[in-house]
């Protein structure tokens, strides 16, 4: 007989996940699977999938060099299209992308683009193929704002064309969600250092632990000659909801939670019993991590049902694999503690009059994100009541000089490859700028 | 952006901008379809063959063989010569040399007899084209006497070279049947006759496939069928062949070649270029995939030799010739056994069956942990099951041994031995590429 805590616990399957926190889910593909999976692909004439990216990473294109045998031209396809196209290979919402338009689904499904794609970047990065080479930076000083994808796309794009650029980054690490938001068995930190150090390659510099507002003020960037300053600084700040009970202490934030986590910081305690609130990637995240870090038990607990949660489907049956237990249809009303401390979370129904009672040492809103408000730091620009800046369109805000790109922007849609895309049209605009002399 | 070597090549004087054609075929057969593949970024094309008289076609005309999933990997096709009217196909020509100067146009010409030879290429020539291409090879002509049938014939084709020369004074290009032995003899004869360039393979006398309702050939044809011409990317090795055969000839040393036969991406390419060939001509592939596939020839080419070191395809053309000797000549005192990857081995077994049955019965079979173990006593080296192993990098070449020398200084049958000694290198091949 199992010993008493393992009732009910079918033989063989275990209690702790066999993947590491640290560890990547997907396994790479070898060129033999990459070839085998490129040949699946139908060519399509005006691939849907490449209408299908955000960011004009182009995969009907990098496929089909693939299937042609083109490994190096298929890089620099994607580098050339999309400088974080590493990351983007591993965190991307494919399938309301690239491979939701895919044609193959029907016949059966869709090409593996994103792992066809981390297949070619990691080929890049082994072979130490450089596709992308910068001129010399003898144009205007451009600044940027955080250090988030948007700005090392914009930055990027930017030293392609001759401009210097310095981004200005407050926490002692650079990539901003990518090192901070994201669970390592996604996106492992080695892909986001080197995916900065080929943007810092190109002669993009990146000052750490400087926060503009605190350390340098927006008038000291413009007397040292910056031309033009974008604002990438994405979404620091987490909602919450007003529950009775979030003053406790083990009440936390995604944004704080995943952040302690991914910086390994030795304050942080995963929790025993976890209750995530929300129904995104974010909350997924959390769960994982909480998991992968050794929690006993973890729900997550959604308003809405499991069909209209946003989060990626493949995402939402590897957190179910996990043994994360999910309750849909759900809401919290009340946490309760002792001594300060959350011990319980009491939650009901949002369509019909069921409740239920969790034990939780640990409860994390996951519900979205918002910026902080920059009204003091910039003054005078356009921010609408949750402190996303208004731009009018292409990044450009109402201040001439200032630019805006990624989730900041309340235009865009709150993704890594949105944000890459939208870091290349903010740089086109800011060249355009500054090629009429900054007016 | 990487960087990319500079693929323009000289052929018969004019300076291509890179070394891919369409060949002439199904797929150059109008100004549109030319103009379409030049704008992808061809470097030129060999406009579809003409004869003065149309010939008349059957349907269907194509067959196609496959192996598993794979799109097919060789294709038979039975149309002839040209089907739209001589004089539209000659304005055709003389359009594309004007709005298109910088790139290669030739045109193809098959005449019936000396006469019509001569008059085609005079023709020809008022159109301002840069070269003419000889078609001695057609295997799926209707007329005796064209097609392939003068690619076999010495007496033939000096007669019409000789009668083109006469009616043209542009660079002439002999386009060769692999349907024969020995292609070098009417290459040679070709070459003695006036022409200044050799350009193969044309299509291989086939059957892709039987009916097996009505019991004849694909394709079927109101219940009939013909041996005609294959092409596509099995038909590549044979090519390769005929190329470094034309290349190695002593008699041909310094004839330019244009290498045709189952070239579908740049590796294809570029191995043509390594056996001797200045340039390519592809067909199957385009009637496959369009001539987009030459926007990945460009970009996989020139990034290679870039990455290689090559500042310009000229250095590339024939660097494989050295080392491609006969097989007498190979050294034969060592071999390389493979290893196996038993992180990598997912236990199938297929490298065991295929040594049993297919080699030296080398590998041994643990069923209960389903893992092969190779016995270095009876394994020759062969590496057959690198071959068919189908996981990447699992089976690969391995410890290399030599034979021991005895008192004869002849090499024993049994005793191999590592070289502790001299540490001789030995050059191990490619064998990772999917």
């Amino acid at each position: 007989m199992s010993d008493s805590n393992n009732v009910g616990i079918k033989e063989g399957i275990s209690l702790k996940p066999a993947q590491g926190y640290l560890e990547e889910t997907v396994p790479p593909f070898t060129p033999f699977m990459a070839m085998e999976e490129a040949s699946r692909c139908l060519l399509c004439y005006n691939p849907p999938c490449s209408e299908g990216c955000p960011a004009d990473t182009n995969p009907g294109d990098f496929i089909r060099a693939i299937r042609f045998r083109n490994f190096m031209g298929a890089a620099e396809i994607i580098r050339s299209n999309n400088i974080l196209g590493g990351v983007c290979a591993r965190v991307c919402p494919y399938e309301k992308t690239c491979e939701g338009a895919c044609e193959r689904s029907g016949i059966d499904k869709p090409i593996q683009i994103g792992r066809l794609q981390r297949f070619i970047t990691d080929y890049e990065k082994t072979t130490g193929f450089q596709v992308l080479e910068a001129p010399k930076a003898t144009k205007e000083k451009v600044a940027m704002i955080g250090s988030g994808p948007a700005s090392l796309s914009a930055a990027a794009t930017l030293a392609m064309k001759g401009y210097p650029v310095t981004i200005f980054e407050e926490k002692e690490k650079a990539g901003g969600v990518l090192s901070y938001g994201i669970v390592p068995a996604r996106l492992p930190q080695y892909v986001v250092d080197e995916e900065i150090e080929y943007v810092t390659n190109l002669g993009v510099e990146i000052k750490l632990n400087t926060k503009v507002g605190k350390d340098i003020f927006l008038e000291d960037l413009r007397k040292q000659g910056y031309k033009a300053i974008m604002l990438g600084a994405g979404m620091q700040i987490s909602r919450t909801l007003d529950v009775p009970g979030k003053e406790l202490n083990g009440v936390t934030t995604a944004v704080e939670y995943l952040a302690k986590a991914r910086s390994n910081s030795s304050d942080f305690n995963a929790g025993k019993h976890v209750v995530v609130i929300g129904g995104g990637d974010v909350a997924l995240d959390c769960a994982t991590t909480a998991r992968l870090k050794d929690a006993d038990s973890v729900t997550v607990l959604y308003r809405r049902t499991r069909e209209e949660a946003p989060a990626n489907r493949q995402e939402l049956e590897y957190t179910e694999s996990l043994g994360i237990n999910f309750a849909f249809t759900l809401s919290p009303a009340v946490f309760e503690g002792e001594n300060g401390k959350v011990t319980v979370v009491k939650a009901n129904g949002t369509r019909s009059k069921s409740a239920m009672k969790l034990e939780a040492d640990t409860v994390v809103f996951a519900i979205g994100q918002q910026p902080e408000d920059f009204s003091k730091i910039i003054e005078g620009i356009g921010l609408d009541k949750n402190n996303f800046v208004t731009s009018l369109e292409n990044g450009i805000t109402n201040i001439p000089d200032i630019f805006v790109a990624g989730d900041i922007d309340l235009n865009a849609k709150k993704t890594v490859v949105n944000s890459v895309q939208g870091g290349k049209i903010a740089a086109a605009s800011i060249e355009k700028y500054l090629q009429k002399g900054g007016k | 952006m990487a960087k990319h070597a500079d693929l323009s090549i000289d052929f018969l004087g004019f300076k291509c901008e890179n070394p891919f054609f369409l060949s002439s075929s199904p797929v150059s057969g109008t100004y549109e379809m030319c103009s379409k593949f030049l704008e992808a970024g061809g470097g030129g094309v060999f406009y579809k063959t003409l004869t003065t008289t149309i010939p008349e076609e059957c349907s269907p005309r194509f067959d196609a063989s496959k192996k598993e999933g794979t799109p097919f990997i060789s294709f038979k096709n039975m149309e002839q010569t040209s089907d739209k009217p001589y004089k539209d196909n000659l304005e055709a020509m003389r359009k594309l040399k004007k709005n298109y100067p910088n790139k290669l146009i030739i045109g193809s010409i098959m005449g019936m007899d000396e006469e019509n030879w001569e008059e085609m290429a005079r023709d020809y020539t008022e159109l301002g084209i840069d070269m003419l291409e000889l078609n001695f090879s057609c295997p799926q002509m209707t007329y005796e006497g064209m097609g392939s049938d003068v690619g076999a014939s010495v007496e033939l084709i000096d007669k019409y070279v000789r009668a083109v020369r006469r009616g043209s004074n542009l660079p002439l290009i002999a386009k060769m049947t692999p349907n024969i032995e020995k292609m070098e003899i009417p290459a040679r004869a070709a070459i003695n006759a006036g022409a200044q360039a050799i350009s193969t393979i044309n299509t291989i006398k086939a059957i892709t496939a039987m009916d097996f309702d009505h019991f004849t050939a694909l394709p079927v044809i109101n219940g009939k069928s013909s041996i005609s011409g294959m092409s596509g990317k099995a038909t590549k090795p044979i090519a390769l062949r005929f190329i470094t055969n034309m290349a190695q000839d002593p008699e041909l040393q310094g004839i330019p070649l244009s290498g045709i036969g189952g070239i579908e991406n740049w590796e294809d390419a570029a191995e043509f270029i390594m056996a001797g060939a200045s340039n390519v001509q592809f067909t199957t592939s385009v009637m496959q995939y369009g001539y987009r596939i030459v926007e990945d020839m460009i970009s996989g080419l020139s990034i290679y030799l870039a990455e290689k070191g090559f500042e310009k395809l000229e250095d590339f053309v024939g660097i494989a010739l050295k080392n491609i000797i006969p097989a007498d000549d190979l050294e034969r005192d060592f071999k390389i056994q493979p290893k196996i990857d038993y992180d990598k081995c997912v236990g199938c077994g297929r490298c065991y069956i295929s040594c049993f049955d297919g080699a030296h019965q080398a590998i041994e079979w643990d069923n209960e942990k389903r893992k092969p173990t190779i016995d270095e006593e009876k394994c020759v080296g062969c590496q057959l099951c690198l071959h068919v192993c189908p996981v990447y990098d699992c089976i690969t070449p391995g410890k290399i041994t030599f034979k021991e020398e005895d008192q004869f200084g002849k090499g024993s049958l049994t005793d191999w031995k590592e070289d502790t000694v001299n540490k001789r290198d030995i050059i191990v091949g490619e064998y990772k590429r999917p």
